[in-house]
């Protein structure tokens, strides 16, 4: 579709697009597809607190949220998730739930509740790129907010406080980005070699944590220790958001047959059929070793080529 | 400071082997339990029959207040308590017991990312219908979940247990959700589950999981739980292979026991 398309969001700095999670995930989405969008940063307008951000502006319809603005791009044939199996797919919806449930409350901890990261980057950062005076109202409504959604979805009624959380919601991330590392593995991308919307969504979460000079996060420390992540995004950056080069295109979609579309689906259903009668056949039905396989220490992550 | 406290009861729990007279906690049955509530504890009772670990299932009207999170089930083993799913399969695993060990790495991690997509979005649609749409909660809900109180504390308790939910709800965004939305969103997750499944016996294969135990649990509660409209229940029947793995754990694990 040729209508132009506005997409609203807060700035960049730290060497990402934007700092704000939301809006980095729909920036890089719109890289990955190919959407040609026009950035329109909210910083230093009034909009900092009117507006919910991210927003998608096309023609009349205003659409929030990523998952709908994703779900917008994909009607607009703007889809990086083309050549994507069912199951990959339900794969994507399951860990976008995992980041959503395990790593967002720590990253809303880490950014604002934690004392110092609060004072000392982030509301400086939020103050600075809003106008007088809302300077003083922006960071702290942000702060509550976050606060808010912790205590209620990790709270234990009715003892509302905030440390008998921090040590769960820690260790509950930590243990989310060990399961992001293992899936990752040596791969460039989640899904084969190029990127989908689950990449959108993991970039968009781990990259600030990533890059944002936060004084005191032991979170981010276990970041550093995942290479594969940290190159992820690297590559990521590098590749979709350097002045230097132009972006890659994003994989042809040609229009597509729905006959052939069907096709397609029904011959890779029953591929992986007969991967499954394979298994069948080759595991014996009795035994079951009881040894599991020694498991991959985090060290050899390291190993894993960076970016 | 909490995970030395999981550490300890981890330790405590090794230290001795699962003890014949292990109770499970739930609200009452008949009157008083709620679909999400149900929905939880059928997931940890398919979990511990899938252990081979013997439990009695207990009905009061105040397991609510004893659970040391405030989240229903709970199981008493020993001297120790525990509450919801996840801190369950650990303490199960401290004593040496668990579905899970066979997996690899990608798997289990495969493994927790489908179980938070069940929290995530079946568990919170469970929650929205029961306490967010006025019609259920006015006819089932609140009746329900006061009913072993008299008045005035049963309008009291109830009405609160809605504005908490209703203000969970806001705080992760589905406050502005319309009840279609929500069938649409359960209609994606069953679908995901579905493609995950495929022709499979269990999600991983031959053996089940807790991830078979949570989807179970919540499945089956929400086709045999009687609501204001059978939309929700209608929506998971039309994905087969659903309905064919509840029966089969149904009859694996259930059959034979009044349960």
């Amino acid at each position: 579709m040729a209508a132009a398309m506005e997409l609203r969001c807060w700035g960049g700095d730290w060497g990402l697009p934007s700092v704000h999670t939301e809006s980095l995930i729909v920036l890089a989405y719109t890289k990955f597809s190919g959407a040609k969008v026009t950035v329109s940063p909210i910083d230093w307008t009034w909009k900092t607190l009117t507006a919910t951000v991210p927003e998608l502006l096309c023609g009349d319809s205003a659409v929030q949220e990523p998952t709908q603005i994703l779900n917008f791009l994909r009607k607009q044939r703007f889809n990086a998730d083309y050549e994507l199996t069912a199951r990959q797919g339900a794969d994507t919806m399951a860990y976008i739930a995992l980041l959503e449930e395990k790593l967002r409350p720590a990253l809303l901890h880490t950014f604002w509740v934690d004392a110092e990261n609060y004072a000392n980057l982030t509301r400086p950062w939020f103050a600075s790129r809003s106008p007088f005076p809302l300077n003083f109202l922006v960071p702290c409504r942000h702060a509550n907010t976050a606060l808010s959604r912790i205590l209620l979805t990790k709270g234990e009624a009715p003892l509302h406080r905030i440390t008998e959380v921090e040590g769960k919601i820690y260790s509950d991330a930590k243990e989310c980005l060990n399961l992001l590392s293992y899936r990752l593995g040596t791969a460039n991308y989640f899904f084969g070699n190029s990127p989908t919307s689950l990449d959108a969504f993991v970039f968009g979460f781990v990259a600030p944590l990533h890059k944002a000079s936060l004084p005191s996060s032991p979170l981010q420390s276990h970041l550093r220790q995942l290479d594969n992540l940290t190159g992820f995004c690297d590559t990521i950056l590098a590749v979709y958001f350097s002045s230097d080069h132009p972006c890659p295109p994003p994989p042809v979609q040609e229009t597509v047959d729905a006959n052939l579309q069907k096709l397609t689906q029904l011959v890779n259903k029953e591929s992986n059929l007969i991967e499954k009668m394979d298994d069948n056949l080759r595991s014996s039905p009795q035994h079951k070793p009881h040894r599991p396989d020694p498991k991959p220490s985090l060290a050899s992550e390291k190993s894993s080529t960076p970016a | 400071m909490s995970l030395a406290a999981d550490a300890f009861v981890s330790q405590m729990a090794a230290a001795e082997p699962w003890p014949e007279n292990a109770t499970l906690y739930q609200p009452l049955k008949e009157d008083q339990i709620l679909l999400s509530d149900c929905a939880s504890s059928l997931a940890v009772q398919a979990y511990l029959r899938m252990c081979d670990l013997p439990v009695q299932v207990v009905c009061k009207a105040n397991a609510e207040y004893m659970s040391p999170s405030g989240k229903i089930p709970f199981i008493h083993v020993g001297n120790q308590v525990v509450s919801e799913l996840g801190p369950i399969v650990q303490f199960t695993k401290a004593k040496g017991h668990s579905l899970s060990d066979g997996l690899d790495d990608v798997q289990r991690a495969e493994m927790k990312a489908y179980m938070e997509l069940v929290n995530n979005m079946l568990l919170t649609a469970e929650l929205y219908i029961q306490w967010c749409d006025d019609a259920t909660a006015a006819e089932i809900s609140r009746p329900r979940y006061s009913s072993p109180y008299s008045w005035p504390l049963s309008n009291i308790l109830a009405y609160q247990k809605q504005w908490e939910v209703r203000r969970k709800m806001n705080a992760i965004g589905w406050g502005g959700k319309t009840l279609e939305q929500v069938y649409e969103d359960v209609s994606q997750c069953c679908q995901a589950l579905s493609q995950r499944l495929g022709t499979q016996p269990y999600f991983f294969n031959k053996q089940p999981t807790e991830l078979d135990a949570l989807v179970f649990g919540h499945l089956f509660t929400i086709l045999t739980t009687r609501l204001t409209s059978t939309e929700l229940a209608e929506r998971i029947k039309s994905y087969s292979n659903l309905l064919s793995f509840c029966r089969r754990i149904e009859q694996s694990y259930f059959e034979g026991k009044s349960s």
